[in-house]
């Protein structure tokens, strides 16, 4: 069964990065299609091509060939459609925890009052646990809360799409098991399509819908989870489906390292 | 007081010391002439309401503070007025027309109370009217070529040109341009702090975080909205800094500036003076700008600290 029009439809979409004299080929004939409201982990080794994919879906990069679309209209540029999680949390230092979540809200271009704003700012700030430091500045913070904040602003812009770029790349394991749940919990009670960059197998196994396992430049094969949201972790590992499909992306991820020293040693 | 007296009893020996001077002085000044015929004689009410504003100042501040601070700096100032007094008293200075005594050169504040005033006002405004122009504009053109690379390779090697010729040397030119020698003290003012708060303006936006500015372009900010929304308050803190590390400039050039021709100001005072060769009120014009810029230096501080606060 095909559901009618995708979310987003990504298609024979190319990409190089150009230094002075070559042109690095960083996605080659790229197609995907993302339903409505499904959580796609793109995973795969540093390097393949899972952050410029994203790039190109954020719209900050343009392809050199091939489309992609959102809601059947072609992706120009950035937008407030697509809401962005940064690995480095890119906060603005000058506003508080709220002050940066007001700032999403504010550029949502909904007409919110006053008073509707300041209870939506609180609202996002408690839903990501960081009611006790609303009025924090991002210095003041550890990695953790800031990618909260960071989440919290995102979720505040209520765009469609959801794109989030190795956002807990930088965090602590424990936090990182965190912040995940908190993700994964969020997104399905927003009800928010997502793109969530990963190389973590264990991540993306918790949270996606359909896993895209991303060789260099290329999509390798996808691998649908149909896990019941919401996961739980210690729940999970116990499952038969979980090992599974941990043992198939383990031999996909291996391949791929395989094929990126190869290359690397072709270079 | 209770911190006044735990506070390691390091300062206790240094206050007492700075007490007995100053204790001393007032005493000095208030019942024993000066040994010198040669010296004119000047009320002490001025000096002693001046030294006595200062102890109470330090006896203040000593008890509000809250870190251990030790007290040399008030032993060795309390110490100098103790000097200064003590070689009139004791006529080792013979002639106050060089030196003036301590009691002459405060008696100038009740001499003159309204011209000095008059002349700190003066000065005041154009250095408020300078600076303030000059930071306006500073800012804006900064954010300006900072943001956009074709107006920054005009403007930046100019600027980097123009920085280096003092500002006071426009201002024979400047005299001749503007209508009136206000307006050409305003803009060597202006000069002195434009091209500072242009540059360090320039240089923040430069040093901006690109992952901001991507943030921000996926949160659906545009170009104009970038620059007010974005990149003014992240450049803010550079801003401030720069601005009020101009402000040094602005005093020096202030002072050249009304010596320009125009009869109002506190440098006017002082050059006045010092043609009459009464330097016992050039002195006293001296103190009044150092008390002034203080005054200034420690309102701008202040006025930083809240602008920029999440930096603190």
């Amino acid at each position: 069964m095909t559901t009618a029009e995708p979310k987003i439809a990504i298609r024979n979409v190319s990409f190089d990065y150009v230094s002075e004299k070559k042109a690095f080929p960083a996605l080659q004939n790229v197609s995907l299609e993302i339903r409505e409201g499904e959580f796609i982990c793109l995973l795969g080794a540093s390097g393949c091509g899972k952050s410029t994919l994203l790039s190109l879906l954020n719209g900050l990069q343009r392809p050199r060939s091939g489309e992609i679309t959102l809601n059947g209209k072609p992706i120009k540029g950035p937008g407030i459609d697509r809401a962005v999680v940064f690995q480095q949390y890119s906060l603005f230092p000058w506003l508080t925890v709220k002050g940066n979540v007001l700032f999403g809200i504010r550029q949502s271009g909904k007409k919110y009052s006053r008073k509707e704003r300041e209870d939506l700012a609180n609202r996002y700030v408690e839903q990501v646990g960081l009611t006790a430091a609303a009025d924090r500045y991002p210095s003041q913070l550890s990695g953790g809360m800031k990618q909260r904040v960071a989440v919290a602003r995102a979720l505040a812009l209520e765009s469609e799409v959801l794109l989030l770029d190795e956002p807990f790349g930088a965090i602590d394991p424990k936090l990182r098991l965190e912040l995940q749940e908190l993700v994964s919990r969020l997104c399905v009670e927003h009800r928010r399509t997502v793109v969530f960059v990963t190389h973590d197998l264990d991540e993306a196994i918790l949270l996606a819908d359909r896993i895209v396992v991303m060789a260099p430049g290329r999509i390798r094969n996808t691998l649908p989870v149909s896990l019941p949201h919401p996961r739980v972790r210690e729940e999970l590992i116990r499952t038969e489906e979980y090992e599974k499909l941990h043992r198939q992306l383990i031999m996909a991820f291996y391949d791929q390292v395989e094929e990126t020293i190869d290359a690397g040693v072709a270079l | 007081m209770k911190d006044f007296f735990k506070n390691g009893g390091r300062q206790w020996p240094e206050f007492i010391l700075a007490a007995a001077f100053f204790v001393l002085n007032v005493i000095l000044a208030l019942t024993l002439p000066y040994y010198s015929a040669h010296s004119r004689y000047y009320d002490s009410g001025a000096y002693v309401v001046v030294l006595s504003a200062a102890f109470v100042t330090y006896t203040l501040y000593l008890l509000a503070a809250k870190k251990k601070s030790t007290s040399d700096i008030a032993v060795l100032l309390f110490g100098f007025f103790l000097l200064w007094e003590l070689s009139f008293k004791l006529g080792l200075v013979h002639n106050d027309l060089l030196i003036p005594s301590p009691e002459g050169l405060f008696h100038v504040y009740v001499e003159k109370p309204k011209e000095i005033l008059a002349d700190v006002w003066g000065s005041l405004r154009l250095l408020f009217w300078g600076f303030l122009t000059a930071a306006v504009f500073g800012t804006v053109l900064g954010l300006l070529a900072g943001w956009v690379p074709r107006i920054r390779e005009v403007l930046l090697p100019v600027s980097k040109v123009i920085t280096l010729i003092p500002p006071l040397m426009f201002s024979a030119y400047l005299i001749m341009l503007l209508s009136t020698f206000r307006q050409a003290a305003i803009a060597v003012i202006f000069f002195a702090v434009f091209w500072p708060t242009f540059q360090g303006t320039v240089s923040r936006v430069g040093q901006i975080d690109p992952s901001i500015i991507e943030a921000a372009r996926t949160m659906g900010v545009g170009t104009v909205g970038m620059l007010f929304k974005v990149i003014f308050p992240y450049c803010m803190p550079g801003i401030i800094q720069s601005i009020s590390g101009s402000l040094r400039g602005a005093f020096m050039c202030l002072s050249g500036a009304e010596m320009l021709g125009i009869n109002l100001g506190i440098g006017y005072f002082i050059e006045k003076y010092k043609s009459f060769a009464d330097y016992r009120c050039v002195l006293a014009g001296i103190v009044v700008v150092g008390f002034v810029t203080t005054l200034i230096d420690i309102l701008v501080s202040r006025v930083k600290k809240s602008l920029i606060h999440w930096t603190y």
